[in-house]
């Protein structure tokens, strides 16, 4: 089986979806389970976003890749609730740059990478009114909360959502994730975030941990 | 007990470490730096010198008399005038006053005027009064002054521009109207440059200085690049500075060239190319602080990439060493010393002209 996990990984590391798709059908006739084959595609997805932030791989690919990784899950999907896997909801978050920062092209690359990772992402874009991600988490079912900024003049909303959660009661039922390019560990404690990521591909292996705990 | 140091995490907070373990950060920056820009390590030489410098005793560090380099500053007058959420000092003054006070007060050698909100579709609008308030610039002050402002592709993108957004688009899956849309934002952003760039030349101001290029990434350099091209034409001796925004340039568009040159994925010693063949005459590297790391684990990456950078520029390098940048930690008032020695670093291994 471990020649076909490498064909997975390389073929999302390729970013091409009919290479991918190739990949998953013949990893299938193999008789590798669907979810043997989402955590070599998986892992093949955090690799293409590091090649990204270390400019190997470009935007394009990233959705390319990003394309494979949905295409593949809407063909196993269905595998997997017959073969009496898990296909309950996934954990939903919300993510976006906060009010007054329209930066958002990490933000949006971390986005991609939780969605190819298997959480429902909905995603707000940019400029986004620090009411609508409480409205998210109480009204549609957010656990997680993703907030970016790249300035420190707009960063400071971050802990304004914060505080609205503990007003609103549902600060503990909500996992609070924050970045962007002056967002620092210190910054995340200072303000009460739980998690911090210094790029998308690492956001996206603790938001993976924090959900598999 | 082997004696601690003091030391700076990327984020500014203090951690004291052993010389041993100084050592193995330094390396390990060095190491991260030819992986990631494929340039050659740092010398063995230049190992123990950062070790040293980071175990100096003293709260600041300096390089010798003498080996002092260019200081300038291209925040614009606002860092003395705005509130940037909690350390800005929010002085009563004017612009010109402010420029003033970082010639007489605080000794820069040269300055970037700039507007409030600088990125060029900001400034356009306003270039009648940014002209004048440059001619009264150049009045009141001796020192060279440069005009900066941000390239910033971002803003000809919807919502706040006229043009659709690539990524938004890409991730429709609609590929030709995100490259359309990259092309038209970067003709678009080129054109306003060479607009302002060539207004602001003719107020006589000593040069331009473009700042955060490429935060758009590739398209955002190119379209620089080639506005750059534009304005040497009518300025052949315009002094034009281009400072970069990142240690790479994002594959936001992938295709995009100049001078046959893929723009995408380059870093500061590949960019410097570029932005010779342009006609620009002093470049800024951006080496991007990692806020998780420490100070030693960040300068010797910053300055291994730098020193590459140097080596094989022909024009002077008046590297970033602000917020977040250069190995300086990402604190909005980077603890001092952290900040000198990173400066000294760079300076003095790296050989960078400025600062």
């Amino acid at each position: 089986m471990e020649e076909y996990v490498k064909v997975l990984h390389d073929s999302m590391v390729g970013c091409k979806v009919p290479e991918i798709l190739g990949a998953v059908d013949k990893s299938l006739e193999a008789g590798m389970t669907p979810v043997e084959i989402i955590d070599a595609l998986s892992a093949g997805m955090s690799d293409v976003g590091i090649l990204f932030e270390r400019g190997k791989l470009f935007l394009p690919h990233v959705l390319s890749a990003a394309a494979g990784m949905n295409k593949t899950m809407e063909k196993l999907t269905p595998m997997l609730a017959s073969a009496g896997g898990s296909t309950g909801p996934k954990t939903a978050v919300v993510m976006g740059t906060v009010e007054g920062d329209v930066h958002d092209i990490g933000k949006s690359i971390t986005s991609t990478m939780l969605q190819c990772a298997g959480f429902e992402i909905h995603d707000l874009g940019r400029d986004v009114p620090l009411d609508n991600f409480i409205k998210e988490c109480k009204e549609n079912g957010c656990t997680m909360c993703g907030m970016s900024a790249l300035m420190t003049t707009t960063m400071t909303g971050m802990k304004v959502v914060i505080d609205k959660l503990q007003q609103e009661g549902i600060r503990d039922k909500v996992t609070v994730l924050v970045g962007g390019a002056p967002v620092t560990q210190g910054y995340c404690d200072k303000i009460g975030a739980d998690v911090y990521g210094e790029s998308a591909s690492e956001t996206t292996q603790k938001v993976k941990a924090l959900a598999s705990d | 007990m082997p004696a601690e140091y003091r030391m700076r995490m990327g984020d500014g907070t203090r951690q004291w470490m052993t010389k041993e373990q100084i050592r193995a950060d330094v390396e390990d920056g060095v190491n991260n730096a030819v992986d990631c820009a494929e340039v050659p390590a740092l010398t063995e030489d230049d190992i123990c010198r950062i070790v040293d410098i980071m175990c100096e005793k003293g709260r600041t560090v300096s390089v010798e008399p003498g080996e002092e380099v260019i200081l300038t500053q291209d925040g614009g007058e606002l860092k003395l005038l705005n509130d940037s959420g909690s350390s800005s000092p929010v002085l009563e003054m004017s612009r010109t006053a402010a420029i003033q006070v970082h010639e007489r007060a605080l000794g820069m050698d040269t300055f970037e005027v700039a507007y409030f909100d600088p990125s060029t579709k900001m400034v356009k609008p306003v270039i009648g009064m940014e002209m004048a308030h440059c001619q009264n610039v150049m009045y009141n002050t001796i020192i060279p002054m440069l005009y900066m402002f941000m390239p910033n592709i971002g803003l000809y993108y919807q919502p706040t521009g006229p043009f659709g957004n690539p990524p938004d688009l890409m991730r429709e899956f609609k590929i030709d109207e995100a490259m359309e849309a990259g092309d038209l934002a970067m003709k678009a952003m080129r054109d306003d440059i060479v607009f302002i760039g060539e207004r602001i030349l003719s107020t006589g101001m000593d040069g331009l200085d473009f700042d955060t290029t490429a935060s758009g990434g590739d398209l955002d350099f190119v379209g620089s690049l080639e506005a750059v091209e534009e304005i040497r034409k009518t300025y052949p001796d315009a002094d034009i500075q281009m400072g970069m925004s990142a240690e790479s340039v994002l594959g936001i568009n992938g295709m995009c060239e100049y001078k046959g040159q893929l723009a995408a994925g380059l870093y500061p010693h590949q960019q410097v190319k570029l932005a010779e063949a342009a006609g620009v005459s002093t470049f800024g590297p951006v080496v991007n602080t990692n806020s998780s790391m420490s100070t030693a684990w960040n300068v010797a990456r910053a300055v291994t990439m730098v020193k590459e950078c140097s080596k094989v520029s022909k024009i002077p390098l008046q590297v970033n060493m602000g917020m977040g940048v250069g190995g300086t930690p990402m604190f909005e008032t980077p603890p001092i010393d952290a900040v000198t020695r990173a400066d000294k670093c760079m300076i003095e291994i790296a050989h960078v002209d400025g600062l």
